[in-house]
């Protein structure tokens, strides 16, 4: 009797948990397929007939910056990502296998970099990069996104490479293969699972990323977060295509964390064990 | 098929040394093993061969080469691992082609030659599979299978038959036989299990804290072992080891344990300094002879029993054919074959030849 | 890491083969590239930002002019009373936060490890909340919180909690807390997540062994379960902390630092100092000054973690 009590109060939880998670979300996609006259009306206006995508089509109207903040953000964070993902997997098998001197010193240097507020680089960064005409560019946010995406990168992939027989390394080895063709064949094939999940992890970090975007960024390069961040700073809050803006800047990344789900939670798992 | 030497051979790590002053050779086509516990440098040393580990003094020469620069793969080595190390994307066929592919070779030559050696090992049914698909027996033959591709000079063991259950581990002991009697390829098995040693091997290097304690034939260690320490390692169950003293008369050479006096062979020169006795299982004798012993502990395991008794002079264990009608806390008299002693300084442990 | 680790592995290099030289050269080439960016953009940077702190630094034709006034940026935090405002918000937001996170966190992932709570549905809708920019999760509150039309003040009124609609974003206390509210949302999925998979991590038998010694659920949480988590528990605790004080986009979003300054945090404050006023210098020191305020955190964690350690396994 009692455990059924038990029972029924965890069930409960577990809906009430799922309503205050997507709650606000469902909340936002709703309102985002309103007219302003629904919204303001009081109360509020809730008649389904009145849906349409009517927010969404003003909202992707390229004279109002989201299209084209679209287009950045998908370009900046596919690089990124992608550089990421390259560069970072080789800095983390020579931390986990090549024996580079100074290792731990350069380990605890990556964890450092994720300690501090951005705004402590943010003017001598902005200074050097004007300087080198790399403001309002691609390649320069990107550059900047790279040095806060490597660690992370590295950090995890290391994680990966130590847990791999060494033995699987040296029987390569006794069968001819170099150093980066046992990383070539060998290691990558592998470790698809977490290049997976830490390229995704990179991409959404890119994405969501607002602060350096807004320092370093004039016209030519903003971003989706910038983007909704005017939409919501306007005079005359148009709050439907306010929530239609977010909800399509977040499409991407949602889209990306629910395909890959399966790689990101085993990715906590592992994060876990290595603690 | 190469002759190996290792010449004052040391390997260090920092402080730590795992192997030290190690000279050795082997001859073509001979099949040795280094035998020895957990912790005594068998496995660093073959790694050092194999040039996975950098060796710290010495040299190595495989055939008339001195390889100590030479990368595992240039030195035509190949060795099968504890663990199998298979590459688990990749499926049998390609495991086994997996050197060639690294070279290049044209596909067909590739599939050709894998195609020789899965029927020489009988894998040819499982050549697509993955290595999780495989049982542990099949594992390991293709870890053989992509040793054997490499026709390489020397083949290197280390280990291979921890990871399987004691019947498995008879048919690949079988095998591994059958293969170097086909081969006839110098072979360096590492294993910690004297018994796989004394089945597989032409001589056996038994190893202890980095060094070898001898270096000799499955003959030579088990009867005629340098040290208590192959004595005891070599043989199972382990032989006794006795403390006591040669007494001399005019009649009559004894060996006293405590009260107890034992016949031995007349010796021609005393030994200046005292002697232990070690005596193995097969050479101890219950019956009506000998020193009084009270039965403790009775294992039969099929065509012999074990029969360990409690006696004036400490346990021995005796092996006695088939059944025994020995009973725990029965009384019966202890004594050992003469042919069958060893003697040990007792001060070096090392074995002393008395004649 | 210690002189003599340093000097051994350099020895180690000295004696070593030309095998062992080949794998340092590849080691060196693979990891060059990303030391590479970040030193660019990190090492130079904060080097000069420390420089900066120490200077006025002032804009005149065209460029910077920059000129050595020792510790007087730092002098003057210590005066100024936006900085004690702003120092006062973020200790209040970054204490609340991490108790309620960790709290709320904790009891979701016992929940979530509970046989009822298995299917994955449950964890990918964990995953929502996480993915979403904290630009976008600004937006959602802001509409939630809007004083005439948003849903808040409609459930608040509706259910007659109170006469007339609250103006969440208008009171410097309030707006701070409201602020809380939507980071702690944002923040509860990763955490969970978190200590889900440390709990999944105390092996089952540990359990077995208390209920066969006689331990009650309760007393299986405080002496199996707690003990269990305490590494993960604490990382988590860094974690938020350092999130917590980082935080910048909400209140960028809703309330630009108002009302009265009831919103500044202090990362807030560096960036409008520096970007708003351009008082480049001050607001590097604020910015440093907020820097060791989260490295001692991490240090004091890091040290908390040292002793008992692995004793999970």
């Amino acid at each position: 009797m009692k455990k059924n009590l038990s029972k029924v109060i965890l069930q409960i939880f577990l809906i009430s948990f799922i309503f205050l998670a997507l709650g606000p979300i469902l909340w936002a996609i709703v309102t985002s397929f309103l007219p302003l006259s629904s919204l303001t009306a009081k109360p509020i206006d809730l008649d389904p007939t009145k849906f349409s995508l009517r927010n969404y089509f003003e909202v992707l109207d390229t004279s109002r910056g989201l299209l084209s903040g679209l287009i950045n953000s998908m370009i900046i964070a596919t690089f990124t990502a992608s550089v990421a993902l390259v560069v970072g997997s080789a800095a983390a098998y020579a931390l986990a296998r090549l024996s580079l001197p100074g290792s731990n010193f350069i380990l605890l240097a990556i964890l450092a970099t994720q300690m501090f507020p951005g705004i402590v680089i943010a003017i001598p960064l902005f200074i050097v990069m004007s300087r080198l005409g790399m403001i309002d560019t691609h390649f320069g946010l990107m550059f900047v996104y790279l040095s806060f995406v490597l660690p992370i990168v590295i950090w995890i992939l290391k994680g990966f490479f130590e847990n791999i027989p060494i033995q699987l390394e040296k029987a390569a080895a006794i069968d001819g293969a170099t150093n980066s063709q046992t990383f070539r064949f060998i290691i990558l094939p592998i470790s698809l699972p977490p290049l997976f999940a830490t390229g995704v992890f990179a991409f959404i970090e890119s994405w969501n990323e607002f602060f350096f975007a807004i320092i370093l960024t004039r016209i030519n390069v903003k971003t989706a977060p910038i983007a909704i961040s005017e939409f919501a700073g306007q005079y005359r809050t148009l709050y439907g295509q306010m929530l239609a803006s977010a909800v399509l800047a977040s499409l991407p990344v949602v889209i990306l964390a629910i395909v890959f789900r399966k790689f990101i939670l085993e990715g906590f798992v592992e994060g876990a064990v290595k603690t | 098929m190469a002759t190996l030497k290792l010449v004052n051979v040391s390997k260090r790590f920092g402080e730590v040394i795992a192997c030290s002053n190690i000279d050795l050779v082997v001859n073509e086509g001979e099949f040795i093993t280094l035998l020895g516990p957990s912790g005594c440098g068998k496995t660093t040393l073959l790694n050092v061969v194999a040039g996975l580990e950098e060796l710290t003094e010495g040299e190595i020469w495989i055939e008339d080469r001195m390889v100590n620069d030479l990368s595992p793969y240039e030195r035509n080595l190949a060795m099968v691992f504890q663990n199998y190390a298979l590459y688990p994307h990749m499926t049998v066929a390609e495991n086994i082609g997996f050197s060639m592919r690294l070279r290049k070779r044209p596909k067909e030559e590739i599939a050709d030659r894998v195609g020789h050696v899965a029927q020489t090992l009988e894998l040819e049914k499982l050549l697509d599979r993955l290595p999780r698909e495989l049982s542990g027996g099949q594992q390991q033959r293709v870890a053989i299978g992509r040793a054997v591709i490499r026709e390489p000079t020397i083949f290197l063991f280390d280990e291979p038959f921890s990871n399987l259950d004691a019947a498995l581990r008879m048919r690949m002991r079988v095998e591994i036989k059958e293969l170097h009697q086909r081969l006839g390829t110098t072979s360096v098995f590492v294993t910690h299990d004297q018994e796989e040693a004394l089945s597989l091997s032409d001589r056996i290097a038994v190893m202890r804290f980095g060094r070898i304690e001898q270096f000799g034939t499955p003959e030579q260690v088990y009867s005629l072992p340098t040290s208590k320490y192959v004595a005891r390692f070599i043989g199972s169950p382990q032989l006794d080891i006795f403390e006591g003293d040669i007494e001399s008369t005019n009649e009559q050479m004894n060996y006293r344990i405590g009260t107890e006096r034992f016949p031995m062979p007349t010796l021609t020169q005393l030994p200046d300094k005292p002697v232990d006795l070690g005596v193995r299982p097969e050479h101890i004798l219950l019956g009506s002879e000998g020193a009084p012993a009270v039965v403790h502990l009775v294992q039969p395991i099929g065509p012999f029993t074990y029969v360990t008794v409690t006696w004036e002079g400490g346990n021995a264990t005796a092996r006695v054919s088939g059944v025994s009608r020995l009973r725990p806390r029965d009384k019966v008299n202890v004594s050992y074959d003469i042919t069958g002693m060893l003697f040990f300084d007792r001060e070096s442990s090392l074995r002393v030849e008395l004649n | 890491m210690s002189r003599s680790s340093l000097s051994s592995s350099l020895n180690e290099i000295r004696t070593a083969g030309k095998y062992q030289r080949s794998r340092l050269r590849m080691g060196i080439l693979f990891s060059l590239p990303a030391i590479f960016i970040l030193l660019a953009v990190l090492a130079y940077p904060i080097i000069s930002s420390f420089i900066l702190s120490f200077q006025d630094v002032r804009l005149a034709a065209g460029g910077i002019v920059t000129e050595f006034i020792g510790l007087e940026n730092y002098a003057k935090i210590f005066q100024d009373a936006a900085f004690r405002n702003a120092f006062n918000n973020s200790i209040y937001f970054t204490v609340i936060e991490v108790v309620a996170v960790t709290i709320l966190s904790l009891g979701l992932a016992l929940i979530l490890n509970h046989p009822l709570g298995r299917p994955a549905i449950y964890r990918v809708v964990l995953l929502i909340p996480w993915a979403l920019a904290p630009v976008a999760n600004a937006v959602l509150w802001k509409w939630i919180y809007n004083a005439n039309y948003g849903v808040l003040n409609a459930i608040v009124v509706g259910l007659g909690l109170s006469e007339t609609p609250i103006v969440w974003l208008g009171s410097p206390f309030l707006a701070l807390n409201m602020i809380l509210i939507a980071d702690v949302w944002k923040a509860i999925p990763f955490i969970t997540l978190l200590l889900l998979a440390g709990l999944q991590n105390i092996p089952r038998r540990l359990y077995k062994a208390a209920l066969m010694d006689g331990a009650t659920s309760w007393q299986q949480f405080m002496h199996v379960t707690l003990p269990g988590l305490r590494t993960t528990l604490i990382i988590s605790i860094v974690l938020q902390s350092i999130w917590a004080l980082k935080v910048f986009d909400l209140v960028f979003v809703l309330t630009k630092g108002g009302p009265a300054d009831g919103t500044v945090l202090l990362n807030f404050l560096s960036w409008r100092v520096t970007f708003n006023y351009l008082n480049i210098g001050y607001g590097a020191a604020i910015a440093n000054v907020l820097f060791l305020l989260m490295f001692l955190l991490a240090l004091a964690y890091i040290r908390a973690l040292r002793p008992r350690s692995s004793s999970n396994k």
